[in-house]
């Protein structure tokens, strides 16, 4: 893990709000893969040590001056990425629940040249993760709402990602929320022409009590997210539709529209 | 029937009061403590010019429904209210809910401004952080 910059180099972004307990185990098993990266550590705002830790980890601190939310924590590792010109970037969250191994697998795909956006999918292989009822029928109803764009993933609200520049330069517009970017992005994304693809992943239950899809938060989460799939499917679209729909979406779009 | 036409001749009732001179300048002078009040939070910085037109052009037509209140009262008959006080309330209402409207569009778009700018400070940091680290390893050589 090197904290410097460097061009070719591909970028590991991690949002984190108050992880300074979990953060350094993450890291260190980050480190531990070895990959040829460079780590970066989005801290929104945290009242405690998280970006003094990663910074001691090795990792670059990226640090909001106040808190943002997860989605704009995101962005800035994305708009880190362009300035620096990486040519990808996975996104992990901080809490542990992904694994830093599925990483090369996440890359895999895109570094091959076959799809922009990797989805790392709890739900594609059996892995035996659970989900709360709410939580799994949200996943439902979501899934089916990606399915009317034609977008076929198994989990949508998978924060755990792997872009490439193509992906980052949409994503780094103003559209892109700052708090939940789910299908609602997956939407504008896949307007653009961008082929999605997911890969199976192991994900660990979350430490954290609460998550941001949970409790009152998932009624706000469902109106939010209704209203803001319908705007981005009524924008125009981006430029970068417009010329690769000419090149022929059913290839493009196979991958997507793998059976769920 | 003979309940509409009573409530009609009600309405008119209503409409064809007199007007009072009394309520005339209390309308006037409140339209013009309005214009007042716009002009002295502009000298003094609290409000800015770009946020006085619609304030003024409310003063205006306030100013200019105090000196015609016949214009009112026609006003009034065209949307079907009873009293020119209801037409007022109800054009205030109206005008409330577009101002409204309009400070959370720029509300919304301060938001976002104010998130690109914040994340530029990050990215800007860490990059200072990295410039930092690297003269004082320079220093050290």
């Amino acid at each position: 893990m090197e904290a410097e910059p460097r061009a070719g180099r591909g970028v590991l972004v991690i949002p984190a709000f108050n992880e300074a307990p979990r953060l350094p185990a993450l890291l260190e098993r980050i480190a531990a893969q070895g990959l040829p990266l460079e780590v970066v550590v989005v801290d929104d705002g945290s009242r405690d040590d998280t970006a003094a830790l990663a910074q001691a980890a090795g990792a670059t601190a990226l640090r909001h001056p106040f808190n943002l939310g997860y989605g704009a924590g995101l962005q800035t590792g994305y708009k880190y990425a362009l300035e620096v010109g990486a040519p990808w970037v996975v996104q992990m969250d901080a809490d542990g629940q992904h694994d830093p191994v599925d990483v090369a697998r996440l890359l895999a795909p895109i570094e091959r040249g076959e799809c922009d956006l990797v989805i790392g999918s709890r739900f594609l292989e059996p892995t035996g993760y659970e989900m709360g009822f709410t939580r799994s029928l949200g996943r439902r109803f979501f899934t089916g709402i990606a399915r009317l764009f034609g977008i076929r993933v198994t989990d949508p609200t998978s924060g755990f990602q792997a872009l490439d520049r193509k992906v980052l330069e949409l994503y780094a517009g103003d559209a892109f929320p700052s708090d939940y970017p789910d299908v609602d992005v997956l939407v504008t994304a896949h307007r653009a022409g961008l082929r999605v693809r997911e890969v199976g992943v192991l994900m660990h239950p979350s430490v954290r009590k609460s998550t941001l899809h949970g409790g009152l938060r998932s009624i706000w989460y469902v109106y939010k997210m209704l209203l803001a799939v319908w705007a981005a499917s009524s924008r125009k679209r981006a430029p970068a539709a417009r010329s690769r729909t000419h090149g022929g979406p059913d290839e493009r779009d196979r991958d997507a529209r793998a059976p769920a | 029937m003979n309940e509409t036409a009573t409530l009609a001749r009600l309405r008119e009732l209503f409409l064809d009061n007199p007007d009072l001179e009394h309520t005339r300048w209390l309308a006037l002078s409140i339209s013009l403590a309005l214009v007042a009040a716009v002009l002295w939070l502009v000298r003094r910085r609290r409000l800015r010019e770009e946020y006085t037109p619609i304030w003024v052009a409310v003063s205006g037509a306030l100013v200019f429904l105090s000196l015609r209140l016949d214009v009112l009262r026609e006003l009034t008959r065209a949307i079907g209210a009873w009293t020119p006080s209801s037409t007022v309330f109800f054009l205030g209402e109206l005008f409330l809910v577009a101002i409204c409207l309009n400070y959370a569009v720029r509300l919304s778009r301060a938001g976002l401004l104010i998130k690109n700018l914040a994340q530029e400070i990050a990215i800007l940091r860490a990059q200072m952080d990295r410039l930092e680290a690297r003269s004082a390893e320079r220093e050290r050589a």
